[in-house]
């Protein structure tokens, strides 16, 4: 009896794949690469399909790398890239659907309005531990910074050129509004955060501040304009031979109408 | 109590030693349980707080921020589900034949245990790999529930084996003359006596690859994948609760909260399934012993 049933169900397995071509039909778009748009593509690819009822948006994880790669390969019709495209992928089409910038955050008391690249090297090495060592008011520097696996602290990492072994931090922080709350209650406190959500918390009144880099004001609109350093495109890519059969999702994925859940994820949308 | 003011004079001496040696055990066995006890409360008291009954039924909404893990833990079930069903009986199977038909002491015997080890040491994101260009994409699965379970079957088989294996031969081979003495064909006796009394070591070891199974992620990134929606049959992707907790701890800004409640419903799931496993085998054993 247990042989049987064993039996049959090898059976209908190996008819499995036959199943499976039959669900790959047109009413499925398959999405894969970047994790860190991964869950902003999901809540656009649900919106999406409430407007269109019938058709399927699915959106897989792993990486940019795996994003062109999987598109090239057709097994995925649009790939989720969070960098600038290089000169060798130049043969996809990329939509630059939003884009992740991040600001350095102090108390609002902190007299200092700029560090320079090295000063913020110096003060997340270890070797700056004062204020006056940077040109501020002397007190003690408290260095916020974020777990690993967080993108914020990639990106943070790799635009100063430092390794995560060489950051020396007094707090380890997980998300944006950790981060908020542990620089405005300390005033000697240096982060950094999402530059939405740095920009919303000054906004509303709690006491922190965001600090230019290399010359540029932290703001929503110099992340927006390409101008502000500390930020990175967030794109989706596809074949150009798909281009037209796609042009509804990465047009909707570009487009107001997904303005709430883009700020949501802490990212600046950006327009065409 | 041993002695200690004369441990330093007696060093060598059996008392110290054997006081000495019970002082290391208590001491591990305390750090042990303290690691698991200080795990346990720390994801029950932060999990707590966002785990009611609607949480286990809701679907995720922004982003799993908000919502519930409804969907995820059905895409979980049946995972888990084709991965035993599979796993189970091509095991079993494998391990009745290298215990009860293959002569213990063959050359193929020998390469066959020691490629079960080499395959049991695998990292599980090699299997996802393979799973990916195996099931997913040569044999034209996809993204999806099915081709996560497979991957987690081949996963798990090894283990499966060599526990079911080593249950196995620890059945007497009084047993086997008794059954042979009585007429009863090789299949009859390996089916009605030698499972049977090896009933406890094979459930310990669907067990043991269950709670492997249910804890992965990283065979189930590229295999099954990350779609949060309600699944409709085996061939939808679906999210497995490990990589949901994954997501929302490294990916998701604020989804701390979601993901120590997630966390603690994996918890729960695999304190339950143990549980069950353990008084089952318990009852096989009372069972045997009885008739």
């Amino acid at each position: 009896m247990f042989f049987h049933r064993a039996l049959a169900f090898l059976l209908v397995l190996s008819m499995a794949p036959g199943f499976a071509a039959a669900a790959h039909a047109g009413d499925r778009i398959v999405v894969t690469g970047s994790s860190t748009i991964a869950p902003l593509m999901a809540e656009i690819g649900k919106r999406y399909e409430k407007l269109h009822p019938g058709l399927r948006i699915d959106v897989q994880s792993g990486g940019s790398t795996r994003g062109v790669t999987d598109v090239r390969a057709g097994l995925s019709d649009i790939g989720m890239v969070s960098r600038a495209m290089t000169a060798g992928e130049s043969d996809l089409l990329a939509y630059e659907i939003a884009r992740d910038g991040v600001a350095i955050i102090l108390h609002r008391d902190n007299p200092l309005t700029e560090l320079s690249n090295r000063q913020i090297v110096d003060i997340y090495t270890g070797r700056a531990t004062d204020w006056a060592d940077v040109g501020g008011k002397p007190g003690k520097i408290t260095v916020v910074n974020k777990a690993e696996g967080r993108s914020t602290l990639e990106l943070f990492l790799a635009h100063f050129g430092l390794g995560v072994r060489d950051i020396v931090a007094h707090v380890v922080i997980g998300d944006n509004q950790q981060g908020i709350k542990t620089v405005s209650a300390n005033p000697g406190a240096i982060g950094y955060v999402s530059i939405g959500t740095a920009e919303f918390e000054a906004s509303v009144g709690t006491p922190v501040k965001l600090l230019g880099l290399e010359g540029v004001p932290a703001s929503v609109a110099n992340v927006k304009n390409g101008t502000y350093p500390l930020s990175r495109p967030l794109n989706l890519v596809v074949r150009p031979a798909d281009r037209e059969r796609l042009e509804p999702v990465t047009s909707f994925a570009r487009s107001a109408d997904v303005d709430d859940i883009v700020a949501d994820q802490f990212f600046v949308p950006s327009h065409p | 109590m041993p002695d200690f003011s004369s441990v330093r004079r007696r060093i060598f001496a059996p008392q110290a030693r054997d006081g000495a040696l019970r002082m290391a055990i208590w001491a591990a066995a305390g750090i042990l349980f303290a690691c698991a006890a200080w795990l346990m409360l720390d994801v029950a008291v932060r999990g707590a707080a966002g785990l009611d009954w609607r949480f286990l039924v809701d679907e995720p909404a922004r982003a799993g921020r908000a919502g519930g893990i409804g969907p995820i833990l059905v895409s979980t079930g049946l995972i888990l589900a084709v991965a035993i069903a599979v796993a189970a009986p091509l095991g079993l199977a494998a391990a009745i034949f290298l215990a009860e038909f293959l002569p213990s002491g063959s050359r193929f015997a020998a390469w066959t245990s020691i490629s079960l080890d080499v395959l049991a040491g695998i990292p599980s994101i090699v299997f996802g790999l393979f799973g990916n260009a195996f099931f997913s994409v040569w044999l034209g699965m996809g993204f999806s529930i099915l081709s996560g379970g497979l991957t987690l079957a081949c996963m798990i088989l090894p283990l499966l084996i060599r526990t079911a294996e080593h249950g196995l031969r620890m059945v007497p081979d009084e047993w086997r003359h008794g059954a042979a003495a009585l007429g009863m064909s090789r299949f009859s006796s390996v089916w009605r006596i030698v499972l049977p009394a090896a009933g406890p070591a094979v459930t310990a070891g669907l067990l043991l690859g269950l709670g492997r199974a249910t804890a992965e992620t990283a065979a189930l990134v590229f295999t099954s994948g990350y779609v949060d929606r309600m699944p409709s049959s085996l061939l939808d992707s679906g999210r497995a609760l490990s990589l949901h907790i994954y997501d929302l701890a490294m990916n998701v800004a604020g989804g701390d909260r979601n993901a120590y409640a997630s966390a603690l419903v994996l918890l729960l799931f695999l304190i339950v399934v143990n549980g069950l496993a353990m008084s089952f085998s318990d009852y096989l054993l009372r069972k045997r012993i009885a008739a």
